[in-house]
Parts: structure tokens; C-alpha cells; sequence
């Protein structure tokens, strides 16, 4: 099977300041894979494992996915070949001009099965895996807590809140996993000496015929929730009394 | 000059950061101190992750790395107060390089499985600092070796299946470097005795007087040739200093690490301890430490692995990081005051773990009585 895992880069929260405006500042910040594609990429890798095929990553964006240390990052984890449409217009890209870019990547490399993480870890808006299946026009699917390849066709299961929906996904397909649905591998010393062996595709827009198009939507500014004095209430002990006062105080202020 | 780790390093650290983060439960380490127990469930999760055979040779399912990785590796696991397998690594790469093939065989199934593969019995009660005067001897009759002596110190004798002992020809009446034998003694055999030692830090460890009386073993227990047993020990000697070092370093920057956060926490007389300037100057004083153990272990496993001797260097590293270690420790257990003294407070046994770095390895004595020699041949050469 022929899988392709999209990944994303983020900048690392503990590195994000805010601003005494409320303004974010990531001039200090380094970029790092975003954490819920790690559980995708593991996924990709048990599926190759198990019913053999390849794995390939790919992500779309700017000029930091150059990062060559960011490149041998993503490939340590298992993946066999990258591909990158790097782009300056793809700077801080919505997640339909993602999806965009990401379906005509992955048609030119060819699939049988995209993965994708639950959401990125930076902005989350879990919305990329579900355009970029519509955008491809094949089944997609999100929250998938467990895969099993069977006969050309895959079962997924995805939890509701009182029971688990199994499902029979025919392929190709484009899946988004949740992020419990397994346990991402570390890598050792001889996977990370590999990764810089691995080959790495970059492509521009243009390579991939991505269209010039201008975005609906453009963000105004990003702000830092405002900061709220501490109430500085303390409740000493559990007695019953202090439960329902802590109890109280939290209904106060959610109301507010 | 450049002071920048290779991105494969800093790969490689936080793939160690996100292990230990992942396995280490947070009272592990206190735990096997007090109870006594080996680190062998980490270990397992170090091999099981591609850690644990991280310096050894590749033909033997090893990956082979610089010193300087292998020492970053050690200063990581330290400072995370998390076991390291380095020195161990070493110790089994002298077998790789000088045993028989079957006994490369027993030893690299036993370290893959993360076991104790062996013990060291280079010590005995008259042979400390001295240890050409070990006097353990191997005699042949019918066919078999019998080994007879008095090891000490043996660390995890109880916990190895095999000893690396040294045996000394005595009536050759040849000097030690062509009198010395390496074997790899089965621990099940009759003869051998154990006497537990009791000890100050180091809970993990299990320290044992060995006693061998009539061992038989096989003529191909031998490791090496015959007679030239320190050769084996010699070779990875040296790095053994900085790895020792590196260790050190680590534990004084996790006890540092620990000092920092509570001197901005814990408030006397309505200020933060850290407010206070004696803080700040042990603060100040034991940064200075850590940044200059840092730049010696550093430089040390550079020039080894540029080729250079680090016969001087690897002592010099050696005594300063074991002293300053243990008195950024020893810092560190008088900033956190009363609760530093208790057994809840990792520094404290973070304290009485380092304290030992002084003595084994070569005492603090030792490493002058190496570096001061080697400084005036060095100067007596150059005139
Ligand atoms: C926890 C622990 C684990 C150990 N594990 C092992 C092990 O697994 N296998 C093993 O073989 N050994 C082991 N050892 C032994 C260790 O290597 C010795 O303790 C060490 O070499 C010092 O020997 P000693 O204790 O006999 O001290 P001694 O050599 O008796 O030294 C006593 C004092 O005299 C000083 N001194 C000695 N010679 C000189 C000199 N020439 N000039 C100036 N001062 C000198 C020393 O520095 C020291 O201060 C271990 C020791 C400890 C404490």
C-alpha cells in the first residue's frame, strides 16, 4: 500500500512570547514537528509494516520546511522518501490553500491512502484532511482511533461518546487519526543516522500547477486572551463545605 | 571554534528527552535506591528504543558513534536523573575487540536483552589504587583452570552471570603488563563466595567481597592472551575517564537544575532564598562550575576524536569533574537547607551518589599521580 502521511511544521509553544500588546512574538521560537502528525506518521509506518508498501511524508509551506534538521526529523520516524512544496506564497497558508496544495502534491506522487493528524498542534483547526478529501473527491474520514487493513479495504473505528463506530473505508481514502490511537515510536541513533540518507523532493508551487489564488479570508491579528487578575481565594481542606464553595466561585465565574 | 552539536545530536537527545519523559515514573530512581534494585526495567526501555548498544561496533547490530556523542548521551541521561548504559557499553566493547567468538556471543545476548552481562574484578583487598598488586592466581591441573582469590568491590557480582577477573602469574616474576590474564569466570560455579558490602550512595548498585576458592573453569574462559590482560583494560581506559566525567557533569547540572527552582520558590524573612546574594553567589560559583566541567569533558572527547592523546587531559578531566560534581552537590543540598538533608529531596542522594566519583575510577590521587608525571614528561620532552 502506498501511503502518504501530511505533516505540518509549528513553531514550539514554550518558545512563544507575548507581547505586552497581546501580540505573539516567535522570533525566538523553534520549529518543530507538529505533534499529532507523529501519531499519523506511526500509523502509516504499522500499516507498511503489516501489510507491506511505502511511506512517504509530505508537508507544504514556507521557506522553514527547508530546515534540514526538521527533514531528517520527520524521515527518522519511519517514513521512506519526503516530499515538500516549499513556497513563499504558501506562507502561513489557510487550511484550503493547504488542502489544495497537499491534493495536487499527492496525486502527482500517487496513493493509495493519505493520513493525516487529528489536528495541528499550533492552530488546530482540523479541517485540512477533511478538504483535502473533498478537494480529491474520495472518502474521507476523520477521528479514527484504530485501522485495520483488510482486503484492499480498510476497517476504522472511531469512538462516539458511547460507543465505537467500525467502518469499512474502500480506498483510496484520506483518514485523520486521533491522537490516542497509538504510541509514536522514539528514534534511535541508527534511524536518525538514516534519515539524512533518505531522499527529499522539494518542489515549488509552480512544479505541483498550483494556481494563484487569493485567500477569502485573512487574519486581522492574533492576540493573547487578555490577562485576568488572580482571585486569590483559598480553600483549605475537603470538607463539604469548601467543595460547594470552590464549587461557587468557579459558577461565578464562568457567569461573568 | 565551534560549540554547535550536529543536527544528529540534538536529534538524538531529544529522542533520549522524550524516552525518559515517557518511561521514567517520577520516584524510579528513589525508588531503586532505597529498595536496592538494578535500573533493569530503563535499561530494557533503552535497548528496546535502539539505545542500547550505542557505541558499540556495527557488525555486531551496534551503532557506532563519536566520543563526543557518546558522551553527550551520558551528560543527558545524568542531568535527566535518568540510569545511563554507556560505561557498561565500553566495558563490553573491550570483550568485542579482544574475546572469543563465543564469548562475544554470550555477552551481546545478554547486553541486548539490557542485562548485566558481567562484573569487574580487577580489585582486591591489598590491590586498590595499586592494582598491579592483585595476587588472584590461575593454576592448570586436569585439564581445567582453577582460579583462586579475593576480589572487593565487586559491583553487581550478584547480578552477573559472568566476572571479568584478573588473575596474576606471580612466580613469572615478569612485570604486570606481562603477567596479568583476563577471564570470563561463570558466577555459578563451587567455590565462589559472596559477602555483600554495605554503602553510602549508590543504592542501585549491589557492592560484594568475592570470594574464589578452587573455581574451576575452562582454558577457554580466557579473554585475549594469556598474560597480557591489561592490554584488554587499556584501551578504552581513557574514554572511560571522560564518560565518568560526563556523567558527573550531568548529575551536577540535574542537582543544579533542582537548586535554581527552589531558590525562587521558597520564600525567608518574605523574599525568595534567591533573592538573598550568598545564594546567588553559590548560584554563580556553581554555574561557573558546570560551564567549565562542560567545556573539559567536551574538549577532552574532541581531541579523541581528532586523534589526539588525552593520557593528560582524560585525568585532569576526570579529577576536576569528580571534586566539582560533588561540591555543586554538596551547594545544592545547602540551598535547599533541611529538606535537602532528607532522603525525599533527590539532591541529597544525588550528593551521596557523586561523592563515590572521587574514589573509584582512579581516586582523586590517582589522576594527579597520572596527570603530574605525565605534565613533567611532557616538559622534560619539549626541552
Ligand atoms: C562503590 C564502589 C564500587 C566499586 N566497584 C568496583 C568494581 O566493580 N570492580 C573493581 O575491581 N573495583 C571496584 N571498586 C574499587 C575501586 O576501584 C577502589 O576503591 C579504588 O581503586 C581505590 O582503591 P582502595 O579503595 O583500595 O583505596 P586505596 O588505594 O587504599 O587508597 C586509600 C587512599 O590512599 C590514596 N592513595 C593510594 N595510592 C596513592 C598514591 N600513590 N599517592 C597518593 N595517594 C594515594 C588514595 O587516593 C586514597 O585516598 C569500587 C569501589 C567503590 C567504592
Amino acid at each position: 500500500m502506498n501511503i502518504i502521511v501530511c505533516y505540518k511544521i509549528v513553531p514550539e509553544e514554550q518558545d512563544i512570547r507575548v507581547n505586552p500588546d497581546r501580540t505573539l512574538d516567535f522570533a525566538r521560537a523553534e520549529w518543530k514537528l507538529s505533534l499529532y502528525d507523529l501519531n499519523a506518521v506511526e500509523a502509516g509506518m504499522q500499516i507498511a509494516e503489516a501489510v507491506g508498501g511505502q511511506v512517504t511524508a509530505l508537508s507544504v509551506g514556507d521557506g522553514k520546511l527547508e530546515n534540514s534538521k526538521l527533514k531528517k526529523a520527520i524521515l527518522s520516524r519511519g517514513p521512506e522518501v519526503l516530499y515538500l512544496v516549499i513556497d513563499e506564497a504558501l506562507s502561513g497558508a489557510d487550511t484550503y490553500r493547504t488542502a489544495q496544495t497537499l491534493a495536487l502534491a499527492a496525486e502527482k506522487i500517487g496513493f493509495d491512502l493519505i493520513l493525516c493528524g487529528e489536528g495541528s498542534s499550533d492552530l488546530y483547526a482540523r479541517q485540512t484532511g477533511i478538504q483535502l478529501g473533498e478537494i480529491l473527491q474520495i472518502p474521507v474520514i476523520n477521528n479514527i482511533s484504530k485501522i485495520t487493513p483488510q482486503n484492499g479495504l480498510l476497517l476504522v473505528e472511531r469512538d462516539l461518546d458511547d460507543e465505537t463506530e467500525v467502518l469499512e473505508v474502500s480506498l483510496p481514502a484520506v483518514v485523520s487519526v486521533s491522537a490516542g490511537i497509538n504510541s509514536t515510536r522514539i528514534p534511535g541513533m541508527k534511524d536518525i543516522l538514516n534519515a539524512g540518507k533518505k531522499p527529499a523532493t522539494e518542489w515549488r508551487a509552480g512544479d505541483v500547477g498550483l494556481p494563484v489564488y487569493e485567500s477569502k479570508v485573512s487574519p486581522l491579528h492574533t492576540l493573547a486572551p487578555e490577562q485576568t487578575d488572580r482571585k486569590r481565594i483559598i480553600l483549605d481542606g475537603d470538607s463539604e463545605e469548601n467543595i460547594q464553595a470552590l464549587f461557587e466561585n468557579i459558577r461565578q465565574a464562568i457567569k461573568q | 571554534m565551534d560549540f554547535n552539536k550536529t543536527e544528529e545530536q540534538e536529534l538524538l537527545l531529544s529522542s533520549l528527552r522524550e524516552l525518559v519523559n515517557r518511561h521514567l515514573p517520577d520516584d524510579y530512581m528513589r525508588k531503586c535506591d532505597e529498595e536496592h534494585r538494578e535500573h533493569s526495567e530503563f535499561y530494557k526501555i533503552l535497548v528496546d528504543n535502539g539505545f542500547g548498544l550505542l557505541g558499540l561496533p556495527e557488525k555486531y547490530g551496534g551503532t557506532e558513534v563519536d566520543t563526543t556523542t557518546l558522551i553527550l548521551v551520558a551528560e543527558e541521561l545524568a542531568a535527566l536523573d535518568a540510569p545511563t548504559m554507556c560505561d557498561k557499553m565500553l566495558q563490553a566493547d573491550d570483550i568485542l575487540e579482544f574475546g572469543s567468538e563465543e564469548q562475544k556471543k554470550i555477552i551481546l545476548d545478554l547486553i541486548k536483552q539490557g542485562k548485566q552481562a558481567f562484573s569487574i574484578g580487577i580489585s582486591e583487598p591489598q590491590a586498590g589504587s595499586d592494582n598491579n598488586a592483585i595476587a588472584t592466581t590461575a593454576t592448570r591441573r586436569n585439564g581445567k583452570v582453577y582460579i583462586n582469590g579475593h576480589k572487593t568491590f565487586c559491583t553487581n557480582a550478584d547480578r552477573s552471570p559472568y566476572m571479568l577477573c584478573l588473575t596474576r602469574d606471580l612466580e613469572s616474576n615478569k612485570p604486570p603488563a606481562q603477567s596479568i590474564s583476563m577471564w570470563l569466570l561463570p558466577m555459578d560455579r563451587p567455590g565462589v563466595r559472596l559477602e555483600p558490602l554495605h554503602k553510602l550512595g549508590m543504592g542501585y548498585t549491589s557492592t560484594f567481597e568475592v570470594y574464589l576458592d578452587d573455581v574451576a573453569i575452562e582454558e577457554k574462559d580466557l579473554i585475549g592472551k594469556e598474560n597480557m590482560g591489561w592490554l584488554n583494560l587499556m584501551k578504552n581506559l581513557e574514554t572511560e575517564r571522560i564518560l565518568t566525567a560526563a556523567q558527573c557533569l550531568g548529575a551536577a547540572q540535574c542537582c543544579f537544575n533542582d537548586a535554581v527552582k527552589y531558590a525562587n520558590q521558597r520564600v525567608q524573612f518574605e523574599k525568595t532564598i534567591g533573592s538573598f546574594q550568598l545564594i546567588q553567589e553559590k548560584l554563580t560559583y556553581m554555574k561557573i562550575k558546570l560551564e567549565n566541567m562542560r567545556n573539559m569533558v567536551y574538549k577532552c572527547a574532541w581531541e579523541k576524536d581528532n586523534g589526539q592523546s588525552i593520557k593528560l587531559s582524560s585525568s585532569l578531566c576526570k579529577l576536576y569533574c569528580a571534586q566539582s560534581a560533588f561540591e555543586v552537590a554538596d551547594d545544592a543540598v545547602q540551598i535547599f537547607g533541611g529538606i535537602g538533608y532528607t532522603l525525599d529531596c533527590r539532591v541529597s542522594r544525588l550528593w551521596r551518589d557523586l561523592r563515590v566519583y572521587r574514589i573509584f575510577g582512579g581516586t582523586d590521587q590517582i589522576q594527579i599521580h597520572v596527570a603530574g608525571r605525565e605534565i613533567l614528561r611532557q616538559a622534560a620532552k619539549a626541552m
